[in-house]
């Protein structure tokens, strides 16, 4: 009996796997079925869905970018303390005092990557129109995850506490003091007065909510960093879970729609799981 | 690590990136071996092949010239006449008129013999125009190289894209269906779709990992709430929102543009009556949202992006590719206001003035009156023109949509192209507000 | 319920039972809308309180007085520019509108809020994030700024020397630069 044999004929492996390994078709379906993780998936796929030039492979590498965010993120996680004494010299210390100092740079360049794999995936999925019916939800979802891409790196941009960290929340932040009504430059806010006083100042305005003070400091490293690795992620998470979850129930990734019947041509709707 | 050779003279800049630049060159090389050896191989196209292994050896040549010191140089008089030409109307316009031409072209343009010669002479220009200092010093800034990959990503990708929506369109047109409908067969996701994501997954890393140890991640210097750096960006991917930034208020560039392209994005799906097109890559079936798309994704927002990325300078002046970055760069850009046009210009008269112990009502009178050229302008603009438009040339359009989506959809795209139009007419006529009401922070 | 039970039986109409019923499914419906606006307004108010929650209700600052020295210190057609590290505040001997006086205008653009850069040599305040320009007495003459430079308060204290007061600001596109308190005449 080979050691490969051994292995998946012990006790442990089948308390783990459920079924013989997936050599054979049925065993194959049993894979996707009885594994957690693979369970993302369905049983079965379009050969469109494994053609490069057609989905161009983008959707996938954004996931596994956010699942290196997150791991990179954690590890440093480890060094960084968002105080504004400690936040730049941590960061120094991250290339200076620690082996193998490129998390910082995997985690920067991936977020950066990220960002360009998410808009040429939004790009792939508009131009094979994979927006219409009955994708049009999924679509809006995808937009909420563009934009907490956004998010999650605006957030991250400050962390680092140089000067280009300093000045870009500096100026993307004060966009928020000009909001319409609830920025105390915005338009409209001279309406919301109470009893002649104004209800929106610069100490009771939308960018004193963000920053949790009247400029970049103390407070908005600490906002940016709780929003940076707990809030959004957490958010991310969940919708990137939701937009998978209804690739699926969509009937997987697009294929052609004959106009008229409204059904896909050779494939069914919705897929068995 | 790359690090840039520092440089006393433009000459000695040159001669340090004599290996770098070598390698290159024999990079595109290679490059053009290979697809030659792809031309042989699956496109039988002897032509083709001829034409790559001349431009290969070709490329094999200029890598042998750099690296024994003598690199291809663009000439100084190029490079100024680009930088004079290169201005922001015209970076723009050009842009425009790019698409323009892709579209008509595309027949054409996505052909291998014509889209793989484009990629050679942009490699060409790059490698020739990595000896400007000033141009070098730009792009390899760590935090611009992405972008310029982003570039060559999204030429690709357009490319890809379109190339089969011209196969399909043919298709299509002899009555035969798309080539995804040959695709629908089913395949089991263990093991073809599993290996692949171990594939996708493998070279991701790879491309992380040797992008982390060739450029570090940029850090400047500790915050300094006194002191702004000049220029000072943001991140990239925000560099179009701050590019809108000099041409509306900020709140309507920092909050309600942004919002308007979030929801507009959401809502396509909802407003694109066309039911074809949908799974397969197509131009002809959906001209109007693919041309739409395209615009406001390459020619707005990408566009921008490269403006701010790689035009703006100390000031935040606009330079040419290869002029050196002078903070001390006078750009006349003195403002105008349309009711100053109007009034003072126009009309030969003063621009009325808010006495300042006038009450409310007659205030606000005085402001309207004031504003009167701008307000008509904005009316007949989001009002009368779409209007216009739902009787004359969208009339089908509108009959497809209704009166609700029409409207949400005419809305959105007025709102989107008076971006490059309150553009050109910031830099030709210094125009800043069509209307400007600071009595009340409002302006558009 | 049965679905049997939700059909009006025929014949049943003018009985008290069914009628009853009804009354009560109607009393029941309202309850049931007067219940989840009840849940809608909790939800609110807990949204309010968590928005709230959100704004400190002390900011620490550093302190918005401070003196920045004798009149005579300052030459006419001069931008002092010691105290804008600190307190981010130009102190200019100029002009507004034919008079000459000295005014503590605030360093930060009135687009968003970078700091301004004077240069000598064009006689101008400069932002580097965006590129607006303002004269030496503020007031924007190009790029996006919509509007000049804020004043602070300014006086001369009881030892004669001039003294900021940054907690009130003063804008020149509501009239404001013509209050006393805005300026130091000279």
């Amino acid at each position: 009996m080979s050691l490969g044999k051994k292995l998946r004929n012990s006790q442990l492996w089948r308390s783990i796997f459920r079924h013989p390994a997936p050599l054979d078709r049925r065993n194959r379906v049993a894979v996707m079925l009885t594994n957690f993780v693979l369970h993302l998936h369905s049983v079965s796929a379009k050969k469109n869905s494994l053609r490069f030039s057609y989905t161009w492979g983008m959707g996938l590498i954004t996931l596994y970018l956010f699942l290196v965010e997150v791991i990179t993120g954690v590890l440093l996680m480890f060094y960084y303390r968002p105080t504004i004494e400690c936040a730049y010299n941590d960061i120094l210390a991250l290339r200076d005092v620690v082996s193998f100092g490129v998390v910082r740079e995997v985690h920067r360049w991936a977020a950066h990557a990220m960002v360009i794999t998410v808009m040429l995936h939004m790009f792939r999925v508009f131009l094979t129109g994979s927006y219409k019916a009955p994708r049009e939800f999924n679509w809006v979802i995808g937009v909420l995850l563009l934009v907490l891409t956004f998010l999650l790196s605006f957030t991250g941009y400050l962390l680092p506490m140089d000067q280009l960290s300093m000045w870009a929340i500096t100026v993307g932040s004060n966009m928020a003091r000009a909001t319409p009504l609830v920025g105390h430059e915005g338009p409209g806010h001279q309406l919301l007065t109470l009893g002649g006083v104004d209800m929106i100042t610069s100490r009771s305005d939308a960018r004193l909510m963000l920053l949790g003070a009247r400029t970049v400091g103390q407070e908005a490293l600490n906002r940016f960093y709780v929003l940076h690795c707990v809030a959004l992620p957490l958010v991310a998470t969940f919708l990137v879970g939701l937009h998978l979850w209804r690739v699926r129930k969509d009937g997987g990734i697009s294929g052609p729609v004959a106009v008229g019947d409204g059904r896909q041509t050779g494939a069914v709707g919705g897929e068995a799981s | 690590m790359i690090d840039w050779p520092h440089y006393a003279s433009e000459e000695g800049f040159v001669a340090g990136l004599a290996g770098p630049l070598g390698w290159y060159y024999l990079g595109v090389a290679a490059l053009n071996l290979g697809a030659m050896w792809y031309a042989l191989r699956r496109r039988r196209s002897r032509l083709e092949a001829v034409v790559w292994a001349l431009m290969g050896m070709a490329f094999a040549g200029l890598g042998g010239l750099a690296m024994s010191g003598h690199p291809l140089v663009l000439p100084e008089w190029l490079k100024d006449a680009c930088d004079r030409a290169l201005g922001p109307v015209t970076f723009t316009l050009g842009a425009m008129a790019g698409l323009v031409i892709f579209y008509l072209g595309r027949r054409v343009l996505v052909q291998p013999l014509v889209s793989w010669t484009a990629l050679n002479v942009s490699l060409l220009l790059m490698g020739a125009s990595m000896t400007d200092p000033d141009f070098a010093r730009t792009v390899s800034r760590p935090d611009n190289v992405p972008i310029v990959g982003m570039v060559y990503l999204l030429a690709f990708f357009t490319w890809l894209g379109t190339a089969q929506a011209v196969r399909n369109d043919e298709r299509l047109r002899r009555g035969q269906g798309p080539v995804e409908a040959g695709f629908t067969d089913k395949v089991l996701v263990w093991p073809d779709v599993v290996y692949i994501e171990l594939i996708g997954a493998i070279v991701a890393t790879v491309v992380l990992v040797v992008w982390s140890l060739l450029i570090p991640a940029p850090l400047e210097e500790p915050a300094n709430p006194a002191v702004t750096p000049n220029p000072s960006k943001a991140p990239w991917y925000f560099l179009g929102l701050q590019e809108m930034l000099l041409y509306f208020d900020p709140a309507v560039a920092g909050v309600v543009l942004p919002a308007l392209i979030i929801l507009g994005l959401m809502a396509i799906p909802y407003l694109d009556p066309n039911p074809r097109g949908s799974g397969y890559y197509t131009v002809d079936q959906r001209r109007f949202g693919w041309a739409v798309f395209l615009f406001g994704f390459l020619g707005l927002w990408i566009l921008l992006i490269l403006i701010g990325t790689f035009m703006r300078g100390p000031n935040w002046s606009f330079f040419g590719p290869y002029e050196p970055r002078d903070p001390h760069k006078i750009a006349a850009a003195t403002n105008i206001k349309l009711c100053e046009y109007f009034w003072a210009v126009w009309l030969g008269r003063g621009v009325p003035r808010v006495p300042p112990e006038s009450g409310g009502l007659q205030k606000l009178g005085i402001i309207l009156w004031r504003e009167i050229a701008g307000l008509t302008l904005t009316c007949a603009y989001f009002v009368v023109l779409p209007a216009v438009l739902a009787r004359t040339a969208l009339r089908r359009m509108r009959q497809a949509m209704g009166r609700a989506r029409y409207w949400l959809m005419i809305l959105l795209l007025l709102m989107m192209l008076m971006l490059p139009l309150k553009m050109i007419l910031n830099w030709t006529a210094h125009l800043s507000y069509i209307v400007s009401i600071p009595e009340y922070s409002f302006n558009l | 319920m049965r679905r049997a039970d939700r059909r009006p039986v025929a014949g049943a109409q003018g009985r008290r039972g069914p009628s009853r019923r009804g009354l009560l499914r109607i009393t029941f419906s309202w309850l049931l809308w007067l219940g989840f606006a009840a849940l809608g307004a909790v939800a609110g108010l807990w949204a309010a309180a968590t928005a709230r929650f959100l704004f400190p209700n002390a900011l620490k600052e550093p302190p918005q007085r401070f003196k920045v020295g004798f009149p005579a210190d300052y030459p006419p057609a001069h931008v002092e520019s010691r105290f804008k590290d600190e307190h981010g505040v130009w102190v200019v001997h100029g002009t507004y509108r034919g008079q000459a006086q000295i005014y503590a205008l605030s360093s930060v653009c009135t687009h968003l809020g970078c700091i301004t850069i004077w240069q000598e040599e064009q006689k101008r305040f400069k932002c580097p994030c965006h590129g607006s320009a303002f004269y030496m007495d503020g007031i924007n003459y190009e790029g996006p700024a919509p509007r000049p430079l804020e004043r602070y308060a300014i006086r001369i204290a009881d030892d004669g020397q001039l003294e900021v007061d940054k907690s009130r600001t003063y804008q020149e596109e509501l009239g404001q630069w013509h209050d006393p308190d805005s300026y130091v005449p000279t």
